[in-house]
């Protein structure tokens, strides 16, 4: 079973400028010299809910993830957040704005602990140290990883390393959480695990999440709506039913010919 | 017992300082002057690497540059406590208030300090934005421009000949106690909220810059303090001295401060201090060995030039060795702060930064 979630008081912090409502990707399109990785996506996603983005292999799926959070200049469309446009912003200018993510690859601070590496978000988003220790200790025992907060990050098993960087992101209650295939590599009785602590953070966090993942069953299980990537393209967009019998979707899944 | 739970919690400088005051008790049993040379000396370049380290142990970009911050100080203490008729003839570019006055010691410090924070101030900007190898090779531009201007602005700095007549006011202790400054200074920015961000960008810059710290903003605060405190480095060696040129703020010095930050351990404090004591232990021996010692009958040197010789093997013994440094990064702790009860942890956090391991690549 999944806990509620208790933050800590902040008082410091200005909650006016992460409360937008929406996410939305306005024509994107991000070339690499002259080859297209993303063209002309167009996407919403609403706070409260979970948003599942798939794609074969090579989809744009990340490309789309860094550009939502500061990392990849589009090179044409736009990103609002909330309705303000985000051209130019640098990448920490989303987190405190309230668009939070975690990658692929972890890029957990190793040589640092557990604790500090969720504390350093809050520190960067203005708390004080002894605030963001408070913080920290809260979102640690939510994900279950209270009891490792002084071991170096480098030392955590796979999942709890997963854990740890949605932790990390969930500093502050952002508007919106996207997560780069949190599940990928783990077993069946971890995706479980991991699906339902995905599942819960609309409700507790008042947060949107992006979600990137292969396994579908991760994706189908919790996503309100889907969103399909093939090329750089968009090729559907609905709720998991609809999805799930898309001709496009399977051709592109299965390499049948639509 | 709030004192002994402060000193457990801030155990690693205090240790520090305790083991550097005990090596400057040395300078009471030998009165013999090169003793008193050599630890001024020493006590000035923990100043120095310390402020080494507040920039290249947190922020893991290797700076060449510091040393031309340390002749920057070295020169605003010289401008504002020399002789006011030797600075009229001499250093005629000078302005007035500093032509015709000779300002206190601590004035002169304070002078040696702004100087450099500010001109770092303005170069940060530009060199912080550069990644890794790049920001280091600028770091060593720097250096080289420092050198130049300083030999070469006849008006302010006396040009290749040099200042003189600056008042000698610091010895073993006086240096001691502008160390143990020093240490206390690198360890609150270590321990701060600038410090856990800078160090969390030195581990992965992209994952920090997603976790909201502005790299550059946190970069730029540790590579002003480490001006700072390279500066008073500097300002410490002109009034110890008594006597300024630009020479010896160069390529060697450059060097060794950095080998000794490299072989004590440049990510942690103590790696810093450590590797300063070791390093002049090192070459002080060395040095005595080329003079010659006396065994029985037979009179036994070494041949002259085994010192940097000797240097370069121990800097090579521990880069094979030891890589991260003698200290491994790890801070010096005797004994562990008594870990706060869950309850009563949230009002009283105990030390978490020191007690994790700060880093070994």
């Amino acid at each position: 079973m999944i806990q509620p979630y208790v933050e800590p008081q902040a008082r410091t912090i200005d909650r006016s400028r992460t409360n937008a409502a929406t996410l939305e990707v306005e024509g994107l399109s991000v070339l690499f010299q002259g080859l297209a990785a993303i063209s002309d996506v167009s996407l919403t996603v609403n706070r409260h809910e979970v948003f599942g983005l798939i794609g074969p292999n090579g989809a744009g799926k990340t490309t789309l993830v860094n550009c939502l959070t500061g990392f990849q200049r589009p090179t044409s469309g736009r990103i609002l957040l909330g309705g303000d446009d985000t051209s130019g912003w640098p990448a920490a200018r989303f987190r405190e704005r309230g668009v939070a993510r975690t990658f692929q690859a972890g890029r957990l601070f190793k040589d640092m602990s557990v604790s500090e590496n969720v504390e350093v978000t809050g520190t960067g988003l203005g708390l004080g140290l002894r605030s963001a220790r408070e913080h920290a200790r809260a979102l640690l025992d939510w994900v279950g990883l209270s009891d490792k907060a002084q071991l170096p990050a480098g030392a955590l098993a796979y999942t709890d390393q997963r854990r740890l960087g949605i932790a990390r992101s969930l500093v502050l209650s952002p508007a919106f959480i996207l997560l780069d295939e949190p599940a990928a590599g783990m077993s069946d009785a971890e995706c479980e695990d991991l699906n339902e602590l995905v599942a819960a953070i609309p409700q507790l966090f008042t947060c949107g999440v992006l979600l990137i993942e292969h396994n579908m069953r991760v994706v189908m299980g919790i996503s309100h709506r889907i969103h399909v990537l093939d090329g750089g393209k968009t090729i559907a967009e609905g709720t998991p039913e609809e999805i799930q019998r898309h001709e496009a979707v399977l051709a592109a899944y299965l390499g049948m010919d639509a | 017992m709030p004192l002994s739970r402060a000193l457990a919690r801030h155990q690693t400088p205090a240790i520090l300082i305790v083991l550097l005051a005990i090596i400057a008790c040395l300078s009471l049993v030998g009165q013999s002057d090169a003793l008193q040379v050599t630890l001024t000396e020493m006590f000035i370049r923990v100043v120095v690497v310390v402020g080494l380290y507040v920039f290249i142990g947190n922020s893991g970009i290797i700076s060449f540059g510091q040393i031309g911050f340390m002749c920057i100080g070295a020169y605003a203490a010289a401008w504002a406590t020399g002789e006011p008729t030797f600075k009229q003839i001499m250093l005629q570019g000078l302005p007035v208030f500093l032509q015709e006055a000779q300002y206190p010691f601590l004035v002169a410090m304070a002078g040696a300090m702004v100087l450099p924070a500010a001109v770092a101030l303005i170069l940060g900007f530009a060199i912080m934005r550069l990644a890794g190898t790049a920001a280091s090779i600028a770091t060593f531009a720097f250096l080289i421009i420092v050198n130049s201007v300083y030999s070469n602005w006849d008006s302010v700095t006396a040009g290749v000949s040099s200042i003189i007549g600056i008042p000698t006011v610091v010895g073993p202790w006086t240096a001691y106690v502008f160390a143990a400054v020093a240490i206390v200074v690198a360890y609150l920015f270590q321990v701060s909220r600038i410090g856990l961000m800078l160090r969390a960008s030195r581990d992965d810059e992209v994952a920090a810059r997603a976790s909201a710290v502005h790299v550059l903003r946190v970069r730029l605060a540790a590579f002003v303090l480490s001006a700072a405190l390279c500066g008073l480095g500097g300002g410490l060696y002109a009034q110890f001295l008594g006597i300024l040129t630009v020479d010896p703020f160069y390529l060697s010095l450059s060097f060794i401060t950095l080998a000794m930050l490299v072989v004590g351990g440049m990510f942690s404090l103590t790696g810093a201090v450590v590797g300063v004591v070791v390093v002049t232990a090192v070459v002080e021996i060395l040095r005595a060995l080329e003079r010659g010692v006396g065994l029985g009958d037979t009179a036994f040197s070494l041949p002259s030039g085994s010192q940097e010789i000797g240097l370069g093997v121990v800097m090579a013994l521990i880069l094979i060795f030891r890589p991260s440094g003698l200290a491994r990064g790890k801070e010096f702790r005797l004994f562990r702060a008594a870990p706060a009860a869950p309850a009563a942890s949230a009002a009283e956090p105990a030390l978490q930064l020191s007690e994790s391991p700060t880093s070994a690549r």
